[in-house]
């Protein structure tokens, strides 16, 4: 093993938040989610995925609209570049961490 | 990790990288298949609706008048319009099930495409009604299925062009491609290569799209991750 072990970042290193980032990087740029649907896809109760959500905002990861459609008030989230580019990064950082001598493979498959 | 009370453990960190790597994986794909239309809705029944309606077209009005099996004649025209209405409708739900609650582009890009087949095929059926009555009968008929195809084979290129999706724009090359052959042939060999290759094409193309998607949610899983738990 060569150099240091990469840093996991704190934010996305948590079972909860890892997902809902995961589910979100899958959204096209452009796009967001209204919370009722992100919340079917992660199978979380409202409340927890409200406080993973604001930690992530608090962390300039995800983007969360409040607008209106017609009537009713709805949500939007989406990941920002910020969060896209932290998810990248862990998932590099998890991958180096599995198989060391790989590096250069995991870039490639990002892709 | 105790600064809020709550969900403890799945605010907890994943045990290990692979388990990280893991769930990262499960939820993408998951993800993915929710936030992505299954293509086989969309292709396989307006290529089931193609067999069937283009076949009875041939099978009632086929080459050189031909009749091979007996029906009414109001028959293959009344199954055309109860199943272009009907998969229509299946279609309009499906993709709006699909971008319900997703704002952005990619919601606006589907509507707009929906749009371009309906304005287009509004301006195609106002011309061919127009222009039917001076057609002789069998020329109708080829008039009504071949110029609908027409539109259909560019609209599918529109729209693999649209996704930059390859198996869409194929898809409406061959459509257009058999058309033109069918037209070439004449009245009645044009229903037959419509139902098989029109419609047989929209099936095979339904199965690609739904073999490339289900690749692309494996491929991100790990060599080897599986295997070690």
């Amino acid at each position: 093993m060569s150099g240091p072990l990469p840093e996991l970042d704190p934010v996305i290193h948590a079972q909860a938040r890892l997902r809902v980032v995961a589910a979100l990087s899958t959204l096209p740029d452009g796009d967001r989610v209204a919370f009722p649907r992100l919340q079917d896809i992660l199978v979380m109760t409202a409340g927890n995925l409200s406080v993973h959500l604001r930690k992530l905002e608090d962390a300039g990861y995800v983007n969360v609209t409040k607008t209106h459609h017609g009537r009713t008030p709805t949500t939007l989230i989406c990941l920002s570049r910020r969060g896209r580019l932290a998810f990248d990064e862990y998932t590099a950082a998890v991958r180096a961490l599995i198989d060391p001598t790989n590096r250069h493979d995991q870039q490639r498959e990002e892709v | 990790m105790r600064d809020e009370f709550v969900d403890d453990l799945r605010d907890a960190p994943p045990p290990d990288p692979v388990a990280a790597l893991r769930l990262i994986e499960r939820q993408r794909a998951e993800a993915i298949r929710r936030f992505s239309p299954d293509p086989r809705l969309y292709h396989w029944p307006w290529g089931l609706a193609w067999l069937i309606v283009f076949g009875l077209f041939f099978l009632r009005y086929g080459p050189g008048g031909r009749t091979f099996v007996a029906m009414p004649d109001w028959l293959p025209l009344a199954v055309l319009a109860v199943a272009m209405i009907a998969v229509t409708v299946f279609t309009a739900v499906t993709s709006s099930r699909t971008y319900s609650q997703i704002s952005g582009e990619s919601a606006r890009r589907g509507a707009w495409y929906g749009y371009a087949w309906f304005v287009g095929f509004a301006g195609l059926f106002a011309t061919l009604a127009r222009v039917t009555p001076a057609l002789p009968p069998d020329l109708r008929t080829l008039a009504w299925s071949a110029a609908p195809v027409a539109l259909t084979g560019v609209l599918y290129l529109a729209g693999g062009a649209v996704w930059l999706d390859r198996n869409l724009f194929v898809l409406g090359a061959w459509i257009s491609g058999s058309n033109i052959v069918g037209v070439v042939a004449g009245p009645g060999w044009h229903s037959l290569v419509t139902a098989l290759a029109g419609g047989g094409g929209m099936l095979v193309t339904g199965w690609l799209l739904h073999r490339a998607a289900v690749r692309a949610t494996r491929g991100h899983e790990p060599d080897g991750v599986g295997a070690s738990g």
